[in-house]
């Protein structure tokens, strides 16, 4: 498997009440396409914080990350969004005025990776891949339930054609059943489309599924 | 799904936000419409009264001026020096003016009476009034001549008028109180060969069966003037007998009628149908050797006296000409390029020289709409100034509300600058909506807002007020220079109209747009300020 996406010598740290606080401390890994990965840890040590990083919403005081081989910095954090990552959040981030079509639609009108012509259909397609028929896709995305948002959330993260997608809680807000079924999604995207799908999470349960765990403890990454 | 459609969404979908920033920006829009509908309406209003007056310019003599420059002279013989060398409107001066092709023409015209002479074949056209019936004579003046002789002179009215012109056109013709019925008006080289030459009235050559290429005579005096004071200078018939031709026959527009103001009291010469219109230099000619003889009378009675003792102060038909010019009034093609024509021309002319657009009574009369036009446009900037807060402080707060929208489209890799686009595209949506149906709400109160605070601000300015001088300036006479066209307040109050027009439309859709552009600015810094981290993560 090659790599899509390596992290050297990160390092991240802020002040708190006049003392630094280090997050993370000169964090190195190397991320495989095709790979289904979790980050585990305890609350507070900068799960989320890694997870901005690495989705370029945020920088690392020092250290280099590198997309395919390529730094991070030199693509520019706004074409790195744009073009090489989705994200999926707890709170599914959807727009609240827009369908689920809509909201689909979005991350394709954004990015600058090649789409079929069609978009439309596209959307549609992949909603339903996801189990959001069309009746449902054309829905404001307030009128669905939890897990139906989640879903759209992923289709839309799958939308802009990119082959790494972060996902921050994903599930933290759905039942157990819809849980398994959103996970089963990110295995199939990791194995079936040879995406890279990146998960921080809180739950055993979501990890136990995926292809490789990891702990974040004390600012750094180990796998389990 | 690009900025412009998600901007249409979120208006549509969200339309209860939409619907409240809608009737907001209708008030707004309402305001706008109704103090721009109000200042144009002003403005054309004054346009329009300028329109109907004459569009002419007095080059005068600044008298203010001059009282005032003396005034601060100490010096007596400074003084004297000054009032030697008076300012005067030179006609050369005038005739560069006439060759700027914003003018029309100029009346330098003196008005001048003549008397029937002796054993004249033309006689005047008659009104058959009182002054006509009754009194032709005036009563009798005498006098005790330097050789102790009783001079008596029966005073007799002229019953002839012309009106003698420095130019080969008169203001009369060119804006269409008189026309030319037959032959032409006199010549620049009939004025300056001193020609004989006059336009009669159509009534006078009807009467008299005279044509263009006739003569007739006319006396500069009277008999009883020739037998009495004139006798003493040894002015003879001939010297006071004019013999004129025809050279053209006008028709007027100032009848008299019995039903006309004074008819019973306007002498015969008064009525336009007896007057003649000449150059002055032919006067100046005909007058020659009367004032000649008079001056060579008193240079031999007082052989010491200084002005008559100088040969060179003895008339002649040059320094006749050469008259002081007091006032010049001349007439451009267009009314509306009087004030720019006047401010171009004051800055060049002589010293103690002036032009004068005679704007006094308009000013008066328009101040009601210029200070309505003032208030309009203070409460259109008021408006828009607070409008661009009110927008401003409602989008800063909706913006709060919007950090999580912001926050997932930067996530997904939209520009902020698209962020602010879709944000402004919203405005403008509302901002069009609200204005255009401020188009047709505004134009259907603007006019009863419009004439309320028209007829308010005429009632508190007092200009409706009768002016008391508006009688005898609206009478017209042949002695009257005063080439100004009489305006009234109802030319102003007929002219104030307020439509929504065209411009006034593209107008309120500029100022919308402007208001929704200033409005985004204070919000656009903050969304390039947003980190959408910071947003992301507090959601999640």
């Amino acid at each position: 498997m090659s790599e899509i996406l390596r992290l050297e010598n990160i390092n991240y740290s802020y002040i708190d009440g006049g003392y630094e606080r280090e997050i993370l401390k000169n964090l190195s890994y190397t991320f495989e396409s095709g790979k289904f990965y979790t980050i585990l840890g305890p609350s507070g040590s900068g799960k989320t914080t890694l997870l901005s990083i690495i989705a370029g919403l945020d920088t690392p005081k020092s250290g280099e990350l590198y997309f395919e081989g390529e730094n991070v910095n030199k693509i520019g954090l706004h074409q790195y969004r744009r073009n090489k990552i989705a994200i999926v959040f707890q709170q599914y981030n959807l727009i609240g005025y827009l369908t689920a079509l809509e909201n689909v639609e979005l991350a394709m009108a954004e990015t600058d990776n090649p789409l079929p012509k069609d978009q439309k259909a596209v959307a549609y397609n992949l909603l339903e891949k996801f189990g959001i028929v069309k009746t449902k896709a054309d829905r404001l995305v307030g009128q669905l339930s939890g897990g139906e948002q989640q879903r759209v959330a992923i289709a839309r993260s799958l939308a802009s054609n990119v082959n790494l997608i972060f996902a921050d809680e994903p599930t933290g807000n759905l039942d157990t059943a819809t849980e398994k079924e959103i996970i089963g999604v990110f295995k199939e995207l990791a194995h079936d489309y040879n995406k890279t799908v990146i998960v921080v999470t809180h739950s055993d349960a979501v990890s136990q599924m995926s292809d490789q765990r990891i702990l974040l403890n004390d600012g750094v990454l180990r796998d389990l | 799904m690009n900025f412009l459609n998600r901007a249409i969404k979120n208006v549509t979908r969200r339309w209860s936000k939409s619907v409240l920033l809608l009737i907001t920006f209708l008030l707004i829009g309402n305001f706008v419409i109704i103090g721009l509908g109000i200042s144009q309406a002003a403005t054309d209003a004054k346009t329009l009264t300028r329109q109907k007056m004459r569009a002419v310019v007095d080059y005068t003599v600044d008298y203010d001026a001059i009282n005032k420059y003396v005034n601060e002279l100490t010096d007596e013989d400074e003084i004297n020096d000054f009032y030697k060398n008076y300012p005067s409107v030179k006609i050369e001066d005038v005739q560069k003016i006439l060759q700027d092709p914003r003018v029309k023409t100029a009346n330098a015209a003196t008005f001048l009476t003549f008397y029937e002479a002796p054993n004249s074949t033309v006689d005047f056209v008659h009104l058959n009034n009182s002054v006509e019936n009754d009194s032709m004579g005036g009563g009798q003046s005498c006098y005790i001549s330097p050789d102790g002789e009783e001079i008596c002179t029966e005073y007799v009215n002229p019953v002839f008028g012309a009106k003698a012109n420095y130019f080969p056109d008169m203001i009369e013709f060119a804006d269409g109180e008189f026309q030319i019925v037959d032959g032409s008006f006199y010549t620049q080289e009939d004025i300056d060969e001193a020609n004989n030459v006059v336009l009669v009235s159509e009534a006078f050559a009807e009467l008299n069966g005279l044509r263009v290429g006739d003569t007739f005579t006319i006396s500069t005096s009277s008999p009883s003037e020739l037998n009495g004071y004139l006798s003493q200078f040894g002015v003879t018939e001939d010297d006071i007998t004019m013999e004129v031709e025809v050279c053209g026959i006008y028709r007027h527009n100032k009848a008299i009628t019995p039903d006309s103001e004074n008819f019973d009291y306007t002498y015969p010469y008064e009525n336009y149908d007896n007057v003649f219109l000449m150059p002055i230099t032919y006067y100046f000619k005909a007058q020659l050797p009367l004032s000649q003889k008079q001056f060579d009378y008193y240079a031999e009675l007082y052989p010491e006296d200084e002005y008559y003792s100088d040969p060179a102060n003895r008339p002649t038909l040059e320094n006749l000409q050469n008259q002081n010019l007091g006032q010049v009034t001349i007439l451009l093609n267009d009314p509306l390029e009087v004030d720019a024509f006047v401010e171009e021309y004051n800055s060049n002319v002589p010293q103690f020289l002036m032009l004068d657009a005679n704007n006094e009574e308009f000013e008066r009369l328009s101040r009601p709409l210029d200070t309505l036009s003032l208030y309009a446009n203070f409460i259109v900037w008021l408006v828009v100034i607070n409008a661009v807060v009110i927008i401003t402080l409602v989008t800063a707060l909706t913006l709060k509300t919007r950090e999580y929208e912001i926050g997932v489209l930067l996530s997904v890799g939209a520009s902020k600058l698209k962020i602010v686009a879709q944000f402004f595209v919203e405005l403008a949506i509302v901002a069009i909506l609200g204005f255009t149906l401020s188009i047709v709400t505004g134009s259907m109160i603007a006019n009863k807002v419009g004439q309320s605070v028209l007829s308010y601000q005429i009632e508190s300015s007092g200009v409706n007020e009768e002016n008391e001088d508006d009688y005898w300036v609206s009478t017209p006479s042949v002695w009257d220079t005063d080439y100004t066209t009489d305006i009234s307040l109802d030319d102003f109050v007929e002219g104030y109209n307020v439509t929504i027009s065209p411009l006034i439309i593209a107008e309120i859709y500029i100022v919308g747009l402007g208001i929704v552009l200033v409005s985004i600015l204070i919000p656009s810094l903050m969304i390039m300020r947003f980190n959408p981290k910071r947003i992301l993560m507090n959601q999640n």
